[in-house]
């Protein structure tokens, strides 16, 4: 299958200093891969690097084949700001507007089918701030899906959502990676729902990536194998 | 009271009235996005460096004429030349908010309270208006007009120069308003769709500059840094999004003009303030808001 982005020979880090370094992987049409590691092991620099939020320090990033779908994390979003759950979904669009810069009725129509997708046609005029974590979570991935991604990267989708709400969004990252062979990246610290949706991983600590089936990496044996005699206790 | 009708201090006063509705009109407008990007304080903050700026021109404006000229004018002739002081301290006063601009931005970035730093650059600046006051040419009187917000002797040309600015600060904000807000709600969003954040800041903070700069030259910082802040905060708790949060904001800002004109022309009263505790009005009923929701 083609590949979307190339990682090769990277080394990401600040100020000078690599936090990840000959880092080498390929993300291609229909992967569903979860990043997972240590606090502080460099999971989120390598996935910002990916991301292009970070330049390569060393290596290099090829992105020619993508088109990148950005969850972030809802928590780094204000609620001081009045926005409708619509409004939010539309700035999917925003890079691809022309003229004078309105929305079109093809671009209002494909949002308000992007957040049917994601299942929340009766909020679509809800404030955003009001809506529960997972609701939130997923009216961003309506939004990144607004811009017809091929990759979707999504940081910590399932954090701080209950049992119910991570379980839909995970399902619904399923589906879109099984129907449109989207390739899905995502940061989580829950590894058991990630040894149950991911079809693969990336092990991110002391700065070096391992790559390997979710199955085996994140069952118990593979990761007292990961953490050597001490492993760390799962979450979700 | 004036002794005079309505009919005639309208038409003496024609000039300042339209200046301070355009104001109530465009800076609500621009204090939106500065409310929801925290940093409502910058309003409080620029139009002082702004103010120090026009008052370090006309300290100025007695070496400049002497050493580099201003098309020929003597000292005398460019005081009472309105194009050419107002040009000139136009000029001195953006240069001065993109200096007060630059520090913002800087102590955003930088360690420790951005507040705290910004306080800092607002003692600084008030005290170079003072300092500077003293060593103008034309004395106390016109830089206690503009500390005060007394615009009654705003002309024609002032008039255009501040419609100019905030015209161009007013299309730029509706051009390139969903640029400018998805870049401070999500930034890292907007640099992955794409979009040139980094220039999106440059603009916003330039629009600011630009409406600060004219307005606290012609209207003074207590009416521009007044219109910045109170409206926004009025309409906030009343709206569900970003369009009614800026309609709300410029009605109450204009109605707030139109008000505190009215109540500056019945009862003799410096017009910025008269127009700025209007607006503090508005503030009175947003816990109704707030308990409603």
């Amino acid at each position: 299958m083609s590949v979307l982005i190339r990682v090769e020979q990277a080394a990401f880090g600040y100020g000078g200093r690599a936090v990840i370094a000959g880092a080498d992987l390929e993300i291609r049409r229909g992967d569903f891969l979860g990043i997972v590691g240590p606090n502080g092991g460099g999971k989120t620099t390598l996935f910002r690097g990916i991301l292009g939020l970070l330049a390569p320090l060393a290596g290099r990033v090829e992105r020619a084949g993508a088109r990148l779908g950005y969850v972030p994390q809802r928590e780094t979003l204000d609620a001081i700001y009045p926005l409708r759950v619509e409004d939010v979904v539309r700035m999917g669009a925003y890079a691809g507007l022309r003229g004078l810069r309105w929305l079109s009725a093809a671009q209002r129509a494909a949002a308000a089918r992007a957040i049917e997708r994601v299942g929340l046609a009766g909020e679509a005029r809800a404030p955003f701030a009001s809506l529960s974590g997972g609701q939130r979570q997923r009216a961003l991935l309506a939004r990144a899906l607004l811009a017809e991604p091929n990759v979707l990267l999504l940081d910590e989708p399932t954090s701080g959502v209950d049992r119910g709400a991570q379980r839909r969004i995970l399902d619904l990252l399923v589906e879109l990676n099984a129907r449109d062979g989207l390739a899905v990246l995502l940061v989580s610290h829950q590894l058991g729902l990630l040894r149950e949706t991911a079809r693969e991983v990336l092990w991110v600590a002391d700065g070096r990536v391992l790559r390997g089936p979710a199955r085996e990496l994140l069952a118990p044996e593979g990761l007292d194998r990961l953490f050597g005699a001490a492993p760390f206790a799962e979450g979700g | 009271m004036l002794d005079t009708s309505w009919l005639e201090r309208l038409e003496l006063f024609l000039w300042p009235l339209c200046a301070a509705l355009l104001a109530g009109l465009v800076l609500p407008a621009v204090g939106v996005h500065l409310l929801v990007r925290r940093a409502s304080f910058h309003g409080i903050v620029l139009p002082q460096f702004a103010a120090a700026g026009v008052v370090f021109a006309y300290a100025l404006l007695p070496w400049w004429i002497e050493t580099i000229g201003l098309g020929g004018l003597t000292l005398e002739g460019a005081l009472h030349d309105p194009h050419a002081a107002s040009t000139f301290g136009l000029a001195w006063g953006a240069v001065f908010t993109v200096c007060g601009i630059l520090l913002l931005v800087r102590a955003a970035r930088g360690s420790g309270s951005e507040v705290a730093r910004a306080a800092a650059g607002f003692a600084t600046a008030s005290a170079l208006v003072l300092v500077l006051g003293r060593l103008s040419p034309v004395g106390r009187g016109p830089i206690d007009a503009l500390l005060g917000g007394e615009v009654l002797g705003v002309g024609l040309h002032e008039f255009e120069v501040l419609a100019a600015a905030l015209a161009l600060s007013a299309l730029l904000l509706a051009w390139f308003g969903r640029d400018i807000l998805l870049a401070s709600f999500d930034r890292e969003s907007a640099r992955v769709l794409g979009l040139p954040t980094g220039a999106i800041e440059a603009l916003f903070q330039g629009l600011v500059g630009l409406a600060v700069a004219a307005g606290t030259l012609t209207l003074g910082p207590v009416l521009v840094f007044g219109l910045l802040v109170l409206p926004p905060l009025a309409a906030r708790p009343w709206v569900r999004s970003m369009r009614a949060f800026v309609a709300l904001s410029v009605a109450l800002g204009a109605a707030s003009a139109l008000l505190g004109e009215a109540a500056a022309l019945h009862w003799d009263l410096p017009l910025g303030p008269s127009v700025v505790l209007t607006a503090a009005v508005a503030l009175v009923p947003a816990p109704l808001a707030a308990r409603r929701t």
